[in-house]
């Protein structure tokens, strides 16, 4: 039941020979700077080629893997080299698949066209949370209003990834507040838009290799033709962008689970590598917290493959998801963090690779729902809990 | 890869769920209070055709593997692992032969396990297998059985099968009760022995997933009868699992037992496959089951409150099965060092091979 195709191994194997030469290196540079590394690195430019001659399986059947299990793996064996570097990867990222479910022919064309063989570094993103809350999407406070030309967006977004070097951000804001979230839409704000100010890259505990970027919508002007899915959603794949994005986000809390897998998979390496160049692994207690650790990486691999199993097989997996996004984050925190009892020393001088994988860990925890928001959602679905 | 299971496998679960829950749950009191299940319970359970399902074939038995194995138990468990384990007449002792000496020695034993009637128990003794042919002797203080024809002890270095030498002396028992409770004392030349640390490892391996299958179907019980429970009952105007403490407490038993499950079943096929990580996939398998009824087991007493202290619901006897069953194969501390032991060798080890 976990066993991949031969062709997705071959996969595997490029990405790992790529994210050991290239990926963590960059990771760890861009972690002792305190900064992404700027768009015009090397590393993006070799990341494109990299894509280029290594796209990796898609759906012609050549594959037995569905698109959720192959983005498990990839995912994985990614954030085992670096997780912050998987994020800051070019590409349309995040609103891909929205964009794909939700937009008009027209927008697939002019906003995903660009980044189709292209030999130059470029980012899409995408803006969902807000200062007054991120987990509540209910209570957004970004507004859109309607003008003779377009729409004006006004608001304030913050925590969004790859945002101050994108072609452009797909912002999540409220046209018609009267119907709470299905009012939301969607709008793209392209690169050079001046109602897009205040624009700060945040300075983080963690994940340093990717821009978190928070920004001011101040009047923010829109064409007409910048609303995902155009003006009348229903003429559209998806009727609701609200429901277009909160449907990627089901897909794509497996794909943070599976990134969580890989970066615990990468602490437990360095614990287990250590305690045995130390000496340690001849204590009991060192065996035992590893074999605590082993097991625990082991279910939340299994728990990830198997909501993505049941996400290409079109088995309802609300509930795996949550269940793989909330163990696989946990088991990541907690095997950094088990990593850095091992290394001890060593890891708070803050020169071993766990000491970044721990602050690093965290965050998985929180991004694209929080522990206790998929808590939430489960007991919704086991219990009833009420909204 | 795959998650789905085939038709044999939905036809053996809806079977075997039919039974537990008509002939197995309704009667779990009864059984624990008469220390078997009785006869004609167990007639009708080996009319099903599932007493040997991962028995060799050439032994007489089905030959479906340890996976289907794993997922019987867990549904017999769910209803009454007490029960499940008075109705399995072979495993885990007959595991043991099989991996030291396959169907011959069964064959030797004048057995044709589809026909004969005889009954297998299981001891762990340390010493099995330092002195192949001399006779063995030792105390076991319980197992959960009244009564057996065969008995099998398994050790580190080897084991051996005494056909007499030894008596079983009633106990009260802790849990379990249906299977029976005794004390064992052996002293007596094994009819058969081996030394084989190798293949002991694999029979303790398929021992250890058969008991944590066990615990599985015990906590799955559990956190759905109390998930059950805090629907029904109301406090403070709306039904407990609606609290937020609750709610939360329910989904991580939920994943406990979820877990747990991924990890049996992997270390089942793992067996199956004769994967090289299968001994230490099953001791880590079996160290999870004994943390998570830890965890499960107390909890789905405290979701019910006083009530769930009291012998009227089934929590209070899931919370006692699965801690006594954990204590079975060695224990806890045994598995946890086999399977830490494991992992000197899958330094760097792609998790998903």
């Amino acid at each position: 039941m976990n066993k991949f195709s031969a062709a997705l191994n071959v996969h595997i194997e490029q990405i790992r020979e790529w994210g050991q030469r290239e990926v963590r290196p960059a990771g760890l540079e861009a972690d002792r700077n305190g900064a992404p590394l700027p768009p015009d690195h090397p590393y993006f430019a070799g990341y494109v080629d990299f894509r280029r001659r290594h796209p990796g399986p898609v759906d012609d059947g050549a594959v037995p893997e569905g698109p959720a299990v192959r983005m498990a793996a990839n995912n994985e064996e990614n954030a085992y080299w670096d997780r912050g570097m998987g994020v800051a990867a070019p590409g349309p990222g995040l609103p891909a698949p929205i964009v794909t479910a939700a937009g008009t022919p027209e927008q697939r064309e002019h906003f995903l066209g660009p980044f189709r063989g292209s030999e130059i570094p470029r980012w899409g993103s995408f803006a969902l949370t807000e200062p007054s809350g991120g987990s509540d999407t209910a209570a957004f406070r970004t507004r859109a209003t309607r003008t003779d030309r377009g729409f004006l967006l006004n608001g304030a977004k913050c925590f969004i990834g790859n945002a101050a070097r994108a072609d452009w951000v797909l912002v999540q804001a409220n046209l018609d507040p009267d119907k709470g979230r299905s009012g939301q839409r969607s709008f793209f704000v392209e690169r050079g838009n001046r109602g897009m100010t205040g624009i700060k890259v945040e300075n983080k505990m963690g994940l340093r290799a990717y821009e978190s970027v928070s920004f001011i919508l101040e009047d923010c002007e829109v064409p007409r033709d910048n609303i995902l899915g155009g003006e009348r959603p229903e003429q559209t794949s998806r009727s609701s962008a609200y429901g277009a994005t909160m449907g990627t986000l089901n897909t794509t809390r497996v794909g943070v689970a599976a990134s969580a897998v890989g970066l615990a998979r990468s602490a437990y390496d360095e614990a287990l590598n250590f305690a045995k160049q130390s000496g340690a692994f001849r204590s009991i207690r060192v065996r035992d917290r590893l074999e605590a650790m082993h097991r625990q990486l082991r279910a939340a691999w299994l728990m990830t493959l198997r909501a993505a199993w049941k996400a290409d097989s079109r088995i309802p997996n609300i509930v795996d998801a949550s269940m793989a996004k909330v163990f696989a984050a946990e088991t990541a925190q907690d095997l950094a963090s088990a990593g850095m009892e091992i290394v001890g020393l060593e890891a708070a001088a803050g020169h071993h690779l766990v000491e970044k994988l721990f602050r690093d860990a965290k965050a998985l925890n929180i991004v694209e729902g929080t522990g206790q928001i998929q808590r939430i959602i489960m007991a919704r679905h086991l219990v009833g809990l009420p909204r | 890869m795959d998650f789905a299971r085939g038709e044999s496998d939905e036809i053996i679960a809806e079977t075997i769920g039919r039974f537990a829950a008509d002939e197995l749950r309704p009667r779990l009191r009864e059984f624990e209070a008469a220390r078997t299940v009785g006869e004609s319970v167990r007639e009708r359970f080996a009319a099903l055709g599932f007493e040997a399902l991962d028995i060799a074939e050439e032994a007489g038995g089905a030959g479906l593997g340890l996976l289907a194995r794993v997922r019987t138990n867990r549904l017999l468990a769910e209803a009454d692992a007490g029960a499940a384990l008075a109705l399995d007449r072979f495993a885990p002792a007959i595991y043991v032969i099989e991996a030291f000496g396959g169907v011959e020695p069964l064959k030797s034993l004048g057995m044709n396990l589809g026909q004969s009637d005889l009954r297998f128990a299981l001891v762990m003794d340390p010493g099995a297998g330092d002195t192949a042919g001399a006779r063995v002797a030792g105390h076991v203080a319980w197992i959960p059985a009244a009564r057996a024809d065969v008995l099998v002890g398994l050790g580190p270095q080897g084991a051996w099968v005494l056909k007499d030498g030894f008596a079983f002396e009633p106990v009260r028992g802790a849990a379990l009760h249906a299977a029976g409770a005794s004390a064992v004392r052996f002293d007596g030349t094994p009819i058969l022995a081996w030394h084989d640390p190798m293949r002991a490892a694999r029979a303790l391996a398929r021992i250890r997933i058969y008991y944590a299958s066990l615990i599985w179907g015990v906590l799955s019980d559990a956190a759905g009868f109390s998930r059950s429970y805090a629907l029904d009952r109301v406090a403070f105007g709306k039904p407990i699992a609606h609290h937020q403490a609750l709610a939360f407490l329910i989904v991580d038993m939920y994943v406990a037992v979820a877990r747990l499950g991924l990890l049996i079943e992997d270390a089942a096929m793992a067996i199956d496959a004769g994967e090289g990580r299968a001994v230490g996939a099953a001791a880590a398998a079996f160290v999870d089951a004994i943390e998570a009824s830890r965890f499960v087991g107390p909890n789905g007493v405290q979701i019910l409150g006083g009530h769930g202290f009291m012998r009227d619901f089934p929590v209070e006897k899931a919370m006692r099965d699965c801690r006594a069953l954990g204590l079975l194969a060695g224990g806890c501390d045994s598995a946890r060092e086999d399977a830490g032991a494991g992992l000197a060798a899958t330094i760097s080890e792609r998790i998903a091979a």
